[in-house]
């Protein structure tokens, strides 16, 4: 009785099988992923995909549309010789600080970049944390989130000093496509940034949705 | 029209108060905003990556991710993330997906091990892995099953992976990839603190004066962290210092005050070097009324091996005239050997001298065996003793890493070093991540950070103290805190501690006796088991453990060749997918509900975004619908287990069938019943009405649109009740009470994470301080001390000196941390005549991990298309390779091809080359070694010896 119906069960689910491989097609370890050449081997077939940057010159004019509304846009020149930033020469901002970015054609800093989100952090004299001057309670943050956006004047803030966290140069072509869709909702979106005023803090509260 | 910069200052300054969450927005400031999105759906997140936990906005629009911006709301990031951080929209849509589960099967049909893989049904698959797990426990019981776990693992993914791994299978055969990524710090914690986890936080950034990156390249690796770094050191240059402790320059030297460069493994001889500094040299900066309320001296043996394979392993076995060994080359075998023995070299000589050894000797390692935790107390004079080797003109000579640098400037940088911690009102915090985690001595490196901390009392404080920096996105929050390995339980518990198993038995509702207390399979072990035949099924669960671990071309071997049935689940095809028998399409982390905890301890969670692609499910669902597999009769009989007990009996776990049927189970009850879907799970009510589920999908709690053909052959229509929070709470209840708090599941909705403990809704900034931590502030109530490191492993010790124990009574050393002795030892390889140069690998700020997400992502893959070897110029000269183009990269193991960068972000100095892992093309861990921490088995990913010549 056992034994038959494991037969029974075997066979059909070889019957189901049969039907459901016999339309779809087999796929070979080789074609999956990234890598399409033999992984037990190195062999001269195996190598990286070649880096190749922009040599455009900073200027040139050429930009690179951003990926979605207000993501950081990429680096469309040659950046050779303008890294490492460091604290005492920070070339990047040379040319895109807004009242240069201008006359040079470059795409200036937005203003996001001129604000700080952080409160000032200090201690009390009683040793307590506080953020802009109050004493955190440590059961309000379980209560909600205290947003703090303050103009930084025409000074750069100083967490966006490090431009190359977030601009990268780009080099050519694909590992495989992406069927990310953009959505642009600012007249201009793919190449100004549209994070400023109110939509900063636009949507926030996921509480209520607003 | 968008604002003029001018504009946009004036309207912000009118929003600069601090507002509640929820406030409303001036009406001027709506005015001026641009066009908003109102079609747009927008919800906080975690962001996916690294273990920083930054918090990021998400936007959908028609079921589909539209864009993501920084929270200003989080506090770890306020507003701001890195540039993988903002392609957190776009992981999901590589054109690649995995839609359908996979099966390698010939051309009848049925799964053939060489065959091509054919789109099958949930249904199939589930049969296939039921068949082969049913397989593997009948030939090598519970052992034989193994699970690849992560540090990426939602928190409620992994708890449910673990309780049926260990409630259900009875399987410590668990091991996260976190242990290649954290282990060595939480060796660090258990041995220094008594319990896991930063006393620190984030504030201490702010806080602090000076900042200290020690084998961390905090620059790419922690950006948010980096760009808080940033803000403080700009805001008062003179004040505040940056200090960059490295073996390579890299972009987190662009902004330091002084850089080190020291050579691979030497940081123990720096630490060391501190602490002699302050012992010998500055008595009086000791805070001895710290020290001696809050601190005992302790050693440990040094003859404990690296985590090699040891000889007789089946694997190293038959043993050749040749040197070789079963399926190791004679090579390989000159490093592998000194797992058994080595000797002692000049470099390591002075340092060991103080433990008895001098140049030549030859140490035993008989203490590998065990690769024991044991350690002792001795004395502070002992401690002394061990540090005397350390004086600047020692450890200069041995840990200057540039060879083009002059030796005097050198010691004036360690001076300097030593000075600043040092100097008396000087806030320092110590941040570390890979450098010292991923090291054949990192328990021991991680304790030394500690010392130097403790004798300053520059540790718990705000702004002061050593701060491990995790890795992985939920390395703490997942693979520690639910303790998804394989010696853990969840809140610290372990399961050697019969004590403790009693606790998750009875919390489980599984029968005593159920738990399996021996727990050694880490991944290293996993692999190897998979090598020597004896692991028959394992399971690939959001990680890539045949392109992360080192000694790769082993493992991919051993996963084809052996007679194994190999699983993974992935958003995508990488190359553990690439050498599985079955892949499963994974519903990625917005395609599910889910939580992280970071390296701050904040716990965070978020819901899903949008409905997975094709048939993707979540890993929870795969682990629960494989439960339904498995009944009381077929995994909680009698069991077989390797090895023996301490009367030479055949270690095996009882049968606990007939106490299963005593608490109301019987024999065909299945693991979905008893661990998934029981009372207290459908306590947990869908209710679409309310916040937090009102509005979102829940594709596992109520099945979806896609109505996906299930397990069963049936549309899956959803549990029924809200998983995710019935294993978040269950998992959560381990650790109310007992120092690892967490609020409710519907607060973390609420909020931007909170900070464990968490107590009375208050949030923990800085643990075993009496001023911030409930727990330390108990504590202290009659001792008035300011600290209580009131962790409770490996509490009461024996007596000793350097040599050993000396007196066995134990002392009780309640609410005390420890300070090591703790030697510079040299790591098992080093560059030689054959191989003459370092290698050290890593990550790069584009690219996470294996780069199976973010190779996907068009803006990073082009950012950094491919692994570069990274060498100085004159390195490329001698070796006659040239800039831009390919060279070979050859250790005893492996080769690569890469192509060579004289001219890149990291600018190693002369020896050294370094070569990133995220380019499943440039397979660089076929050339790394599997060396390991022998207490934390974590792989050291960052030293092993090569040569580099021409294509």
């Amino acid at each position: 009785m056992k034994i038959i119906s494991k037969i029974t069960i075997g066979l059909a689910t070889a019957a189901l099988l049969t039907v459901g491989c016999s339309t779809a097609k087999s796929v070979s370890e080789e074609s999956l992923g990234l890598r399409k050449t033999n992984l037990y081997v190195e062999s001269n077939a195996t190598h990286g995909d070649a880096t190749k940057y922009g040599t455009g010159a900073a200027g040139s004019g050429h930009k690179i549309q951003r990926a979605f509304q207000d993501a950081p846009p990429m680096i469309p020149h040659d950046t050779e010789g303008m890294t490492p930033i460091t604290r005492d020469n920070n070339q990047c901002v040379s040319c895109h600080m807004p009242e240069v970015a201008v006359s040079v054609g470059a795409t200036p800093v937005p203003a996001s970049h001129f604000t700080t989100f952080r409160p000032a952090v200090a201690l009390s004299k009683d040793g307590k944390l506080m953020n802009n001057g109050e004493v955190v309670d440590p059961a309000a943050s379980s209560k909600g989130n205290a947003i703090s956006i303050k103009s930084n004047g025409d000074k750069l803030s100083g967490t966006r000093f490090n431009c190359t966290q977030c601009h990268a140069p780009q080099s050519e072509g694909l590992a495989v496509e992406n069927n990310f869709k953009p959505v642009y909702t600012s007249k201009d979106g793919a190449n100004r940034s549209s994070w400023n005023g109110a939509k900063m803090t636009e949507g926030l509260n996921t509480v209520e949705g607003k | 029209m968008s604002l003029s910069r001018r504009e946009f200052l004036k309207s912000s300054a009118a929003a600069s108060a601090a507002a509640a969450m929820g406030m409303t927005i001036p009406a001027e400031l709506q005015a001026a905003a641009d066009v908003a999105e109102s079609n747009w759906r927008w919800d906080k997140a975690a962001c996916r990556f690294c273990g920083t936990g930054c918090g990021i906005m998400m936007a959908t629009k028609d079921g589909k991710i539209v864009a993501v911006k920084g929270d200003p709301a989080a506090p770890v990031n306020r507003g701001l993330n890195c540039i993988k951080g903002y392609f957190n929209a776009k992981i999901m849509y590589g054109a690649d997906r995995l839609t359908q589960p996979l099966l390698r099967v010939g051309a009848d049909g049925k799964f053939d091990k060489k065959g091509d893989f054919k789109p099958v049904s949930w249904q199939r698959a589930f049969d296939e892995m039921e068949f082969n797990i049913k397989k593997a426990l009948k030939s090598g019981g519970p052992e034989a099953v193994g699970v690849f776990s992560s540090g990426q693992h939602t928190i409620m993914e992994g708890y449910a992976a673990q309780k049926m791994m260990k409630g259900g299978f009875r399987s410590n055969a668990f091991d996260p990839n976190a242990r290649h990524c954290m282990a060595s710090a939480v060796t660090g914690f258990y041995q220094t603190f008594g319990i896991d986890e930063p006393s620190g936080c984030y504030d201490d950034i702010e806080l602090t004066d000076t900042i200290v990156a020690w084998g961390s390249n905090m620059a790419e690796m922690h950006p948010i962290l980096w760009s808080r770094v940033t803000d403080r050191k700009l805001s008062d240059p003179e004040r505040v210092k940056v200090i960059s402790i490295q073996t390579y320059t890299h972009r987190t030297s662009d902004l330091a005050d002084i850089e080190i460069i020291f050579s691979p493994n030497t940081d123990l001889a720096l630490w060391n070097y501190i602490a002699h500094e302050i012992v010998y040299n500055k008595p009086d900066a000791i805070d001895w009324d710290f020290v001696k309320k809050h601190i005992v001296f302790a050693a440990s043996p040094v003859n404990i091996g690296y985590g090699l394979r040891k000889a007789g392993e089946k694997s190293l076995l038959p043993v050749n005239p040749d040197g070789s060994a079963g399926k190791y080359s004679a090579k390989e075998m000159q490093i592998v050997n000194k797992e058994m023995s080595k000797v002692i070299s000049a470099k390591e000589a002075p340092a060991l001298k103080p433990y008895g050894y001098k140049e030549g000797d030859v140490m035993t390692n008989k203490d590998a065996p065990n690769a024991n935790l044991g350690h002792w107390e001795i004395s502070f004079d002992e401690y002394k003793k061990a540090l005397e080797p350390y004086t600047l003109d020692y450890v200069a000579t041995i840990s200057k890493g540039n060879p083009d640098e002059d030796i005097n400037e050198f010691k004036k940088k360690l001076q300097t070093l030593a000075d600043l911690y040092i100097e008396k009102g000087r806030k320092v915090v110590s941040f570390w991540t890979m450098g010292m985690n991923q090291h054949t001595r990192g328990t021991w490196v991680n304790t030394l950070a500690y010392n130097v901390h403790f004798l300053l009392n520059k540790q718990a404080l705000p702004g002061s103290g050593a701060f491990s920096l995790t890795g992985q996105p939920s390395a703490c929050g997942t693979a520690r805190e639910v303790g998804t390995f394989t010696h853990r339980l969840p809140a610290d518990m372990m399961v050697n501690v019969p004590k403790h198993r009693e606790i998750v038995e009875n919390r489980w509702k599984v029968p005593a006796g159920t738990l399996n207390p021996i727990g050694n399979q880490h991944i290293m072990k996993i692999h190897r088991d998979i090598e020597d035949g004896f692991i028959k099924f394992a399971w690939v669960n959001v990680c890539n453990p045949y392109q992360d671990s080192a000694n790769a071309e082993h493992w991919i071997k051993a996963a084809r060749e052996m007679d194994n049935f190999i699983v993974t689940s992935d958003g995508y095809p990488g190359i553990s997918a690439k050498v599985s028998d079955l892949i499963l399409p994974s519903a990625m982390i917005y395609e599910k509900w889910g939580g992280y905890g970071n390296a701050e301890r904040r716990t965070q969670l978020w819901r899903q975004q949008v409905l997975p692609v094709g048939d993707a499910m979540s890993d929870t669902w795969q682990w629960v619908e494989l439960s339904k597999r498995f009944t009381v009769k077929d995994v909680w009989g009698a069991q077989p287990l390797r090895g023996k007990d301490e009367q030479g009996n055949p270690n095996s776990l009882p049968s606990v069938i007939d106490a299963a049927k005593a608490m109301g189970y019987t024999e065909d009850t299945t693991m979905f019943e008893i661990l998934f879907a029981n009372k207290e799970a459908k306590s947990y009510k869908i209710d679409l009405k309310s916040f937090p589920q009102q509005g979102y999908d829940n594709t596992d709690g109520n099945g979806d649109s896609r109505n996906v053909i299930g397990s069963d052959g049936k549309v899956f229509k959803g549990y029924g009740f809200m998983i995710q929070e019935y294993l978040f709470e269950e998992y959560a209840s381990f650790g109310r009470g007992h120092g690892h708090d967490l609020a409710d599941f519907t607060t973390y909705h609420k909020v931007r994470g909170l900070k464990w403990p968490v107590v009375d809704g208050k949030e923990t900034q800085w643990r075993f301080n009496a001023n911030y931590d409930p727990y330390a502030a108990k504590e202290t109530k009659e001792s008035g001390n300011s600290h209580a490191f009131y962790g409770t492993i490996a509490k009461e010790l024996m007596q000793g000196d350097l040599m050993g124990v000396k007196d066995k009574t134990t002392k009780a050393l309640k609410n005390k941390a420890k300070i090591f002795a703790r030697p510079y030892m040299d790591p098992p390889e080093m560059p030689d005549a054959e191989y003459p140069t370092w290698l050290s690998t890593g990550r790069v700020l584009e690219h996470w991990h294996s780069g199976t997400m973010t190779m996907r992502v068009p803006e990073l893959y082009r950012a950094v298309p491919e692994a570069l070897c990274y060498m100085h110029p004159e390195d490329a000269k001698k070796f006659d390779v040239k800039q831009g183009e390919l060279c070979w990269v050859e250790s005893r193991r492996g080769k690569v091809k890469a192509r060579v960068e004289t001219r890149g972000r990291n600018k190693p100095s002369r020896g050294l080359v370094f070569v990133p892992w995220f380019d499943e093309k440039v397979f660089i861990n076929k050339v790394c070694l599997d060396a390991t921490c022998p207490q934390s088995k974590q792989v050291d990913f960052k030293k092993c010896a090569v040569k580099v010549y021409k294509v």
